[in-house]
This record gives C-alpha cells, structure tokens and sequence, in this order.
C-alpha cells in the first residue's frame, strides 16, 4: 500500500511492469532450454523415459576426445570452422562500405534496384542456392559448356567435387547471399547522420571521398563494432545449412564445420546426449570469446558494448 | 498522459501473449487428437472381441503414425471412400518421412506418450515403444479374427521372439507376411542384376559375358558406340548417386548381391550363411568397390556421380543417359510397351561368374510391424482391429494391391482379372477417378498407408493368382514384347528368375524377420561416424587417380576405423545378424 502512496516508486514499479513481459520471455526462451543441458550428462535414448539410471557423467565429453583419429577430426573441424568464420569477420567492413557507396548514389530509382536485387538472396533457401549452384557448375552446366566452348577447356571441370578453395568458394556464396541484407543496418544508420556534418565538411573544402573518409565511415563505426563484437560471439556458430547442402565426399574434410559436425555425427544417428554435450562447448566457447572481444574493445575504444 | 502508458501496456501484453500463442501452437495441435479419443471413450460402452458387434454409427478418426507413408494427413479419394462407407472411419495419416525432421517427430510423440491410434514402426524401434509402455496388448482377442488368424504362425513367432513378451501377449502384427512358405518366391526379376538397353547389346553382336570385367567391355564398346542420348545429351554407362547413402553407399552395396553377399550396416551377410566385416578385402563391398573404380578409369562413370542426387539421375534414367541398370525397378523408368517393341528395353545380360543373393518373399514378414497405440479406449481397439482384419481379408487385399474392379481391372470368364488400360498406367499417368467412386485422381486417393500386411505375393483364393498385378498371367502375356520374345528365344527361359535357377544362379536365402535390438546410444555414434568415413572413402577410392592411391585409401579407412570403434560395431552387428542365420538355418530344415 505504501507503494501506491509514493508516487515516485509507484512509477518505477509501473516501468518495471512494461519490460515484465519482455522478461518472461526472455526467461521462456532463453533461460528455460538450459535445463536440456542435463540431457548432456545422461545416456538419453527415445522412446525410453528420462531417468536418474543412466547418469553417465562427462563420459560424452570424453568420448569426443578418447583417441588419436577422432582428436585429430575434432581439431581438422575446429580448424574449417575457425579459417571460415576467420574469412567472414575479416570482410566484416564489406556490407558498410557496400552501404556507403550505395548511398552515394544518386539516381534513386538504380540504387533502390540495386538494394532489391543484393537484399534478395538473403530469401532464398540453401537448398535453392545449391540446385542453382549446381545446375551452373556440373559437368554439363552453364559454366563448363561455357568453358569448352570458348575452347578453354576439353574436358569438364568438376567444381563442386574439388575440395580446393572451398573456404574461399563458401565465402562467397555467403557474401553473395548475405550482403545486401547485412547492409541494411548500416542504410539505416547512414540516414542517422547529421546533415550539418556533410555541410561543414563541404565549407572546408571536403571532396566527396574525404566526406566519405572523415564523416560518415567515423559515423557508421560504432554500429561497426556493436555488430563486429556480436559476430565474434558467434564465431563458433557458422550455421550448417549451407555447408550441408554444399557438402559431398571429396570436400568434407575441409567443409565440416563444428554445427555440420554435431549433425552429422549426432543428430542423425539420434544420439541426442552427445550432440547436447557438443553444443555445451560451444556455448562456453563463445562466451568466453564474447568477453575477451568485449574486453579488447574497452582497451582499444574506450568503451564497452555490455 | 495516463491513457496513453495504459495503452502501451496492454500493447505489449498483447504481443508477449501471441508470441507466446504461435511458440506453443505445434504441441496444442499435437494433443488435440488425445482429447478426441477422450472423448468418445465417455460416449460408448466397450466392445469385446468379436468384430460383429461393433457399431459404426459414428464416424470415427483414428490417427496412424506410419514411418512408411509418402503422404500427410486425411486419407482421402477413392480409398478413402471405401473405409468411410464400409466403417465409417476416416484415416488421419502422420507421416514422419513427410515431416522433414523425423527423428525430433518420434522423440516428442513417443515423449508425450501418446504415438498414434495404429503405429507402424520398424522391428527395433516397436520393441523399444513395447518396452516403455506406448503399445496395447491385442493377444486376448486377435484370436477371434479370422483374417488375421491365417497369419498367426508368423505373428506369434514375432511376438515370441521379442524382448519381455509374455506368452500369449501380442504386441506387433508384422507388414508384407504371405502364406506360400518360407522359401518360396513368386518373383520374375531378381532384386539386383545388370541390365542393358536390349537394342544396344545385340548392336554389338550379344557378346557372351564371363566375368564383370568383361561387363565392363561391354559398356565401354556400347558407350563409345552411343556417346550421347537421341536428344544429343552425354550418356554414360554408369551414372550413381549419394543420397540414399547409409553406413556405406547405397549404390555400392547392391551390387554386392552379385557376389552372393548383402551388406547389414558393418558386416556382409552371405548366402552360404556366413558373417564377415564389410571391410574384408575377399569380400564383396570391396570388390563393387574395384568395379566402380574401373569403371571410372575407363571413363563410364558420370562425373557428377558424386554430387548429384537421386531425382537427377531418375530423370537421366528416364532420357536413357544411362546405360546400365542394377535395380529391379529402376529399368521400370524406361521400359514400356512402345520401347519393348523396339527392342529398346533393357534386360537381364547374364555375367556367368555372378551369383544373385535373393530373399524369399517376405513369409514372416519385412521389418515393419503394425502395433495400437496403448492411448486407444476398448471402442476405439475394436473398431481398429475390425479395420486391420479386414486389412488382411482378400477383399481388403483386393483394394490395396488391385484397386477398383471396373476401372483398374476386369474380371475374366475364368474367374481371373485383367488389368484395364488405365489400370497398366495407373502409376504412371492421371487417372481420373468417377465421382460416385470417390473422385480425384488415382494416384491421390491411392492407399496412403503404402504398408500393408499381406504381400502382393501372395494367392487370392478368389482367382487362384497373386494379387500382385504384375504376376497375373493376364498382364505377363500383355507384357510381352518384341524384346522379351527375342530375349526368352536366346536364353531359353521364361524369364530372368527362371534362367537364373536354370543356370545355378540364384542364391535363395528364407526371408527372416526378427525384432533385433536397436542401437545404444556408443554404437549409434559409432555407426555414424563410421558410416560418414566408410561413405566418403568409398566415393573416393571410385575416383582415385590409379590403383596405388585405390590401395591406400582402402588402408587409410581401415586404420582410422579402428580408431572410431569399428571393432567394437562389428561385433555388435555379427551378433545381432548371427541369430537372423540362426533363425534361417533352422527354417530351412
């Protein structure tokens, strides 16, 4: 009752109240699932109910490491997650340069094609990218009967079966995908730009690259960073979708990605413990990898995202 | 000021709760067919035994989880109109191979106790449902039903054979059982052979095939013949596929039929009833695996063997891009009447070193079993086994393998059918079903179970033929084509089946089917990540760039399989196989 008296704690209560609900689910979601950790620590078979009897302990975490050949797996898959997520925060600054040069233009009716047709691949299903990928790249593709009929080449090239740059070539499919929608936050923060900035810069005397390089690149970092900071967390989270679909025999030993590795040593087989024990990992490793960029950035900036 | 925070507030209460409506809305869908039966447990006195005595005034839905099904959802069409009028039940299929994610399907049914009305399952993972409780007892009153009864010798010596079954409990009724004995065969193909375009073999004078190398030649003389298709597409003699890949790849363990061998997950399954590890050298895996390789040195393999998956190379197959066949069915993409009289069809070319290891048809059944769910009222359970009886009844038997007589088939003077011409093209083409018989295309209205209790194979006491279609004597002379009559001319046999047993070719082994135990949780992670290893070196080995490099791949898997607990998986599966010989020794005598 004395809270509905002081008008002040009164309000603040009411405030709390507006961000409950955004708790709850914070909680529901977020929270909730971690009990399913425990599954990690059980030997857990469907159909058969869950029960104290088959408390195995870190036997899974063990397993992932008892021998020589599957260290050796492990470490190989650490590396391919590792060199392609390495590849992708290191061509972080593309979708804001990309963003910054598409503003520049100013024919609006081009720029709003060129957004479009960049931002609509990110819709397109893996499964879709492959089908195009390989009805372009087989051995009668577009691509090879391109090549052999300019002479290039006699016999087809198998691009999809070369386990040869496939770092790279998945890169590139990832870019090609995700670009124009990953520039979109930066589209929208360039309109956050003060107006008066570029109307100083230009009373200096700025040329069009310099008001690029001293206002609006200076304006865009910190969405820069919050964004930067936000992929090294998931740098262990490189999805599976694509090197899923993308996968076959030849390339495997280079395209297995920890996520692809959970499934396809886990999940398929249903053996859900191990996959939960896998994850587990994951999770800490990215947290950990959260707080040193964190940390580094408070260093280097000055300031801190959490 | 205050309207204004009152409004915000209710805002955000209206978003957390339909955010929270659409998380939960997969799992309330879920339940609602628990409620259902519920229900109508309130509404009905119970029904024991007897199939006469129950009532089909109200329509009832009974839900099958049904791992075999093709289709999600209501039955419906011409097959469906058939179940309505004659129990006045409608059939609501959950079809995890549909779902996209089966295993999470099973999980969180299996979870919630409540799997399905009628659950058809394979043998291991029934066993598993038996032992946590979701499947209902039917031994005290199967007896009383006389369709089902034909087949109780081989649903008793299922449920015998079952972990913690007591006597006289049953649980599981197997799919595809027969009465013709447990070695006998109906068949007229064997499952896996090599077959030819019959137009091009003769092209090449029909040369006489000793070993598989000499197949070998053969494709490579018929591929340098015809480089291409008729449309001017590249053909090759050879064309596989990696998606139906298992603990080793699909395409390589049929071939190993030609050996006399079949591959069971780790180890190799011989006719003469021995058990060796697939990765024994003499065996056969490894000698497919030689073929393949040769194959590919002389150039008959499409390059896209590797990346390309199942629905390309049906559509290859349908082109005639591809020039040797193993599958039984496969040639089905090809061959038809038209072709058969161009000599265009492809055929059984006998390798006189082969020998084909063949199952009998499925006596005891095939591996999948149907079983009710433990969720269902006594109404319900009677009602369904009225509907399973009748499953296994000729009449039933005559819509599930024959369909609608009139429009599918014809009744002779004698007393056998004949197939209409729509009826020779039902798979093929849209039939249009009449109204009054259901409506809809044939296809759609088909019996979506797509499992059945009793085989094809076996004889309809009204016509004295199997039901199965293609056996009728009707469709067999109907089938005979230019092709088929120069082919038996040469051969001196009626058939393939025939010039196989003929020539000492066809290793029969019984058909056994036994609920083995599934999977642990070590050796379901050791299968897999074997399997991914046996899978990806065997594509491999079949481009290696020369015998050398062949050999050490080879090496290289075994070694690292040791490392992955192959040892351990091997005498898991030997003992798990050992009693299927056990089971077919003693059949035999």
């Amino acid at each position: 009752m004395k809270l509905l008296h002081d008008k002040k704690k009164w309000n603040s209560f009411k405030m709390f109240l507006y961000i409950l609900p955004f708790l709850i689910l914070v909680l529901i979601f977020a929270y909730y699932p971690l009990y399913g950790w425990v599954y990690a620590f059980f030997d857990y078979k469907p159909p058969k109910p869950f029960s104290i009897d088959d408390f195995v302990g870190l036997k899974w975490f063990h397993s992932l490491v008892e021998n020589e050949v599957k260290i050796n797996q492990l470490l190989q898959v650490l590396k391919n997650t590792f060199a392609m997520s390495g590849l992708s925060l290191a061509t972080a600054w593309l979708p804001m340069i990309f963003a910054v040069f598409l503003n520049e233009l100013s024919c609006v009716p081009f720029r709003k094609f060129i957004q479009t047709v960049t931002t609509l691949p990110n819709f397109i299903s893996w499964v879709l990218v492959y089908s195009i990928a390989f009805s372009l790249f087989n051995s009668t593709g577009m691509m090879n009967t391109l090549l052999q009929n300019l002479g290039l080449t006699t016999e087809p090239i198998l691009f999809l079966q070369s386990s040869d740059h496939v770092w790279l070539t998945m890169w590139l499919w990832s870019t090609w995908k995700n670009l124009g929608w990953s520039a979109i936050m930066y589209i929208a923060a360039l309109s956050g730009i003060d107006e008066e900035l570029y109307q100083a810069a230009k009373v200096d005397g700025a040329s069009r690259m310099q008001r690029i390089w001293y206002v609006t690149i200076p304006c865009l970092l910190p969405t820069f960073f919050v964004l930067f900071m936000l992929s090294i967390a998931n740098f262990l989270c490189n999805g599976m979708e694509q090197y899923y679909v993308f996968q076959n025999a030849f390339n495997k030993e280079h395209i297995q990605v920890l996520d692809l590795y959970v499934y396809n040593t886990a999940m398929g087989s249903g053996s859900y413990s191990v996959s939960v024990a896998i994850s587990m990992l994951k999770s800490v490793v990215s947290l950990i990898l959260l707080f040193f960029a964190n940390g580094l950035s408070k260093l280097v900036r000055g300031e801190s995202i959490l | 000021m205050k309207k204004r925070s009152y409004l915000a507030l209710l805002l955000a209460s209206m978003m957390t709760v339909s955010v929270v409506l659409t998380g939960c809305g997969g799992s309330s869908a879920g339940s609602a067919a628990g409620t259902d039966s519920a229900s109508q447990a309130e509404s009905s006195a119970s029904a024991e035994g007897g199939a006469d005595e129950v009532s089909h005034d109200e329509e009832m839905t009974i839900e099958i989880y049904d791992v075999a099904a093709n289709y999600q959802g209501e039955q419906t069409g011409w097959f469906g109109k058939v179940l309505k009028d004659k129990f006045n039940i409608k059939l609501n299929i959950i079809a995890p191979q549909v779902s996209g994610d089966a295993n999470s399907l099973y999980q969180t049914r299996t979870a919630s106790g409540n799997l399905g009305d009628i659950v058809i399952l394979d043998n291991a993972d029934m066993q598993d449902c038996v032992d946590a409780g979701l499947i209902v007892d039917i031994g005290d009153v199967i007896g009383s039903y006389e369709n089902l009864s034909k087949y109780s010798e081989q649903i008793n010596q299922f449920n015998g054979s079952m972990d913690g079954v007591e006597d006289g409990s049953i649980y599981a009724i197997p799919c595809q059982m027969n009465t013709n004995g447990p070695t006998a065969f109906m068949g007229i193909t064997a499952d896996s052979a090599p077959k030819l375009p019959w137009d091009y073999y003769t092209e090449l004078g029909s040369p006489e095939m000793k070993t598989i190398d000499d197949l070998l030649q053969v494709l490579a003389d018929m591929q340098a013949a015809h480089p291409t298709n008729e449309a001017g597409d590249p053909a090759y003699a050879i064309s596989m596929w990696k998606d139906w890949d298992g603990t080793s790849i699909a395409n390589v363990q049929q071939l190993c039929y030609w050996f006399g061998q079949e591959v069971k997950d780790s180890v190799l399954l011989g006719s003469d009833n021995s058990i060796t590890p697939l990765t024994d050298k003499e065996g056969s895996y490894y000698k497919a695996l030689q073929f393949f390789y040769k194959a590919n040195q002389m150039g008959l393999v499409d390059p896209d063997s590797a990346t390309q998956d199942w629905n390309a190379v049906n559509s290859k197959m349908k082109e005639k891009r591809v020039y040797l066949h193993w599958y039984n069915w496969s040639v089905d993409f090809w061959n038809t009447p038209e072709h058969g009289e161009n000599r265009e069809n492809y055929m059984y070319t006998p390798v006189e070193e082969l020998h084909f290891y063949q199952k009998a048809d499925p006596y005891y059944g095939d591996g999948r079993v149907f079983g009710i769910g433990s969720g269902v009222d006594e109404e319900k359970k009677a009602r369904i086994l009225e509907f399973l009886d009748w499953y296994a009844s000729p009449e039933g038997l005559t819509y599930q393998h024959d369909s609608i007589e009139g429009l599918i088939y014809t009744v002779n003077e004698d007393g056998t059918y004949t197939l209409t011409e729509d009826g020779a093209k039902r798979f093929t083409a849209d039939i249009q079903v009449p109204e009054e018989l259901g409506g809809g295309l044939w296809s759609d209205g088909n019996d979506q179970i797509n499992q059945w209790i009793v085989h094809g194979r076996e004889v309809n006491p009204t016509t004295g033929e199997p039901y199965d279609a293609t056996l009728w004597s009707s469709t067999i002379e109907n089938n005979q084509t230019a092709t088929t009559k120069e082919w038996s001319e040469k051969y001196g046999a009626e058939n393939e089946v025939d010039y196989m047993r003929q020539n000492g070719q066809l290793e029969m082994v019984a058909n056994i089917n036994i609920p083995l135990p599934s999977d642990t949780t070590d050796i379901a992670l050791i299968r897999s990540q074997c399997g991914d290893l046996v899978c990806d070196t065997s594509w491999r080995m079949a481009f290696a760039a020369d015998d050398a490099e062949f050999e050490q791949m080879w090496d290289d898997m075994c070694t690292q399989l040791e490392g992955l607990g192959w040892s351990e998986l091997v005498a898991f599966d030997t003992e798990k196989q050992q009693v299927i010989v056990d089971a077919r020794i003693a059949s035999e005598q």
